[in-house]
């Protein structure tokens, strides 16, 4: 579903981000990407959504070689990756339904389709009651459930989150991972880096640690830390 | 991909009301670069009306003093057989000192003491060029008419072709530097609207917007400007046209201005088009500009 052969990626002159990077993930999985600031992560998610090229190696998304995506095809590949970001990126100006409606009216999905799709998407997020709010009269868990509504509303395979409860308190932060967990079971692959401890601790999951560019640990079932 | 112009015109429509300042700031640039334009384009019409109307006057003027009627009709015969004439009129002494009179009409002293004889008898004839004056003054002159009792505006003619071919040029030389500089105070205002937005772009970028879904609306956004203000601005350039020649009627009674020196309908269209060329052709710029650097 996912893979990453040998790939480096050096901002700038002597910035390495990361370094002869091997990670597959399949189908349906749950990965968390863990590790301190700087040690990649951030740059794993944004070479998996073409946002920037790697240095050197080969990223493969959906059976694609990214490398050979042309810049008009960009959009094509993001469709088939729902993002959902540690600052939300929800367009202010629209509210929470016509923020999901919009990754539905750039594939060119019919009206009636956009009609019917995005209240059942709010709902199963758990704000059906304020889908005619404006982002900023949000709370930070609701708008990051409407983040997570676009992202996951055209049902692409994959779904990438970076950092998604990095401004949520730890209440929130157990019921955004929850949702991702149920998206999770529709059989779409979750990726999720994060610095959030706790939360990686209790959900289980595959855990690649990565440090300074490298995985050090990647352990199915895993934890935050090494286990004693 | 299905092409939703509802959906796009919404969204342009919903951007210019939630950025209105910019767009204000967009429809008024453009505004008053149309105008400026339409206003040259005003002058240099009327310019060319009223040199074209000097110029289709031109005639010879020879005073006969002291020659007999026959003399004149003889020379008229003469004259009318020229190529270069197009008609001949003969002005008598009576005729010559009433349409003094009718000049100076409101100066009376300036003919109250003129005697009948006192201007003398003349026959004018038109050219069918003005460019011909000088053949048909030699032409005059070799028959016993000397430069002295020849009225013909060659000097004025020479000075008028030259002094406004120049104003002529300069005018379409200012208004191309007015269009030059409209395009890139409008562009710029286009810029400025699209950098605030430049967060919302990328966003859209980020949820799989291809750059022509991204691109639409913000066209669409400058067309609808460029429309409104170069409309505003064309139905200014008009009313200003009527005014004038209104004005001109009255106070400029020599100078031959005519309303239909200007043609209002192609003035509307050339100022209405050039607008929303430029909002379109700037916001396309703009953004393809921009979406190029994410």
């Amino acid at each position: 579903m996912i893979r990453f052969s040998n790939v480096t990626k050096v901002y700038g002159r002597d910035t390495v981000a990361l370094e002869r990077l091997n990670l597959e993930i399949d189908q349906g999985e749950f990965v968390f990407l863990v590790g301190p600031s700087g040690s990649g992560k951030s740059t794993l998610v944004r070479l998996m959504i073409k946002e920037m090229e790697p240095s050197a190696g080969a990223i493969f998304v959906n059976g694609t070689k990214l490398s050979s995506v042309s810049r008009r095809h960009i959009p094509q590949l993001r469709r088939g990756i729902g993002c959902v970001f540690q600052d939300f990126k929800l367009l202010p100006n629209k509210t929470a339904a016509e923020n999901v409606a919009y990754a539905m009216e750039v594939t060119g999905q019919r009206r009636r389709v956009i009609k019917t799709k995005v209240p059942q998407i709010l709902d199963l997020v758990g704000l059906s009651g304020k889908m005619d709010k404006f982002p900023e009269m949000l709370s930070g868990g609701e708008q990051q459930r409407v983040s997570i509504a676009r992202a996951f509303v055209s049902q692409p395979p994959i779904l990438v989150a970076d950092e998604p409860t990095g401004n949520l308190d730890p209440n929130t932060s157990v019921g955004i991972m929850q949702l991702l967990h149920r998206i999770n079971r529709t059989g779409t692959t979750v990726v999720v880096a994060t610095h959030d401890r706790e939360m990686v601790d209790v959900m289980r999951k595959r855990v690649v640690a990565l440090d300074e560019g490298r995985i050090v640990r990647d352990k199915v079932k895993g934890a935050y830390a090494d286990e004693v | 991909m299905r092409f939703n112009l509802g959906f796009f015109l919404g969204e342009a429509f919903k951007n210019i009301r939630l950025n209105l300042l910019m767009s204000i700031t967009a429809v008024t640039t453009t505004f008053i670069c149309i105008l400026v334009l339409g206003v040259g384009l005003l002058v240099s019409s009327h310019v060319e009306g009223v040199i074209g109307s000097v110029r289709e006057d031109v005639s010879v003027e020879v005073f006969m003093p002291g020659r007999g009627q026959e003399e004149m009709a003889a020379l008229e015969e003469k004259a009318k057989g020229w190529e270069e004439v197009a008609s001949v009129n003969r002005v008598s002494e009576d005729e010559a000192l009433a349409s003094f009179k009718d000049t100076f009409e409101e100066q009376p002293e300036i003919y109250e003491n003129l005697d009948r004889g006192v201007l003398p008898a003349s026959l004018q004839i038109q050219l069918t060029d003005p460019d011909l004056a000088n053949s048909v003054a030699g032409k005059l002159e070799a028959e016993g008419y000397d430069e002295e009792n020849l009225s013909y505006p060659q000097q004025t003619i020479e000075r008028l072709n030259s002094v406004t071919s120049y104003m002529i040029w300069g005018l379409y030389a200012a208004t191309v530097l007015f269009l030059i500089a409209s395009v890139l105070l409008i562009s710029n205002a286009i810029r400025l609207s699209i950098f605030a937005r430049r967060k919302e772009i990328e966003v859209m970028k980020l949820v799989g917007a291809s750059d022509g879904f991204v691109r639409t609306p913000f066209v669409l956004e400058g067309l609808i400007q460029g429309l409104l203000g170069a409309g505003l601005a064309a139905l200014t350039v008009v009313w200003l046209n009527f005014l004038f020649v209104d004005w001109s009627r009255q106070e400029l009674t020599f100078v031959p201005i005519a309303a239909d020196a200007v043609n209002t309908v192609s003035i509307l269209l050339i100022l209405i088009v050039v607008g929303v060329a430029i909002g379109v052709v700037g916001s396309f710029l703009s953004v393809t500009r921009f979406l190029r650097k994410i």
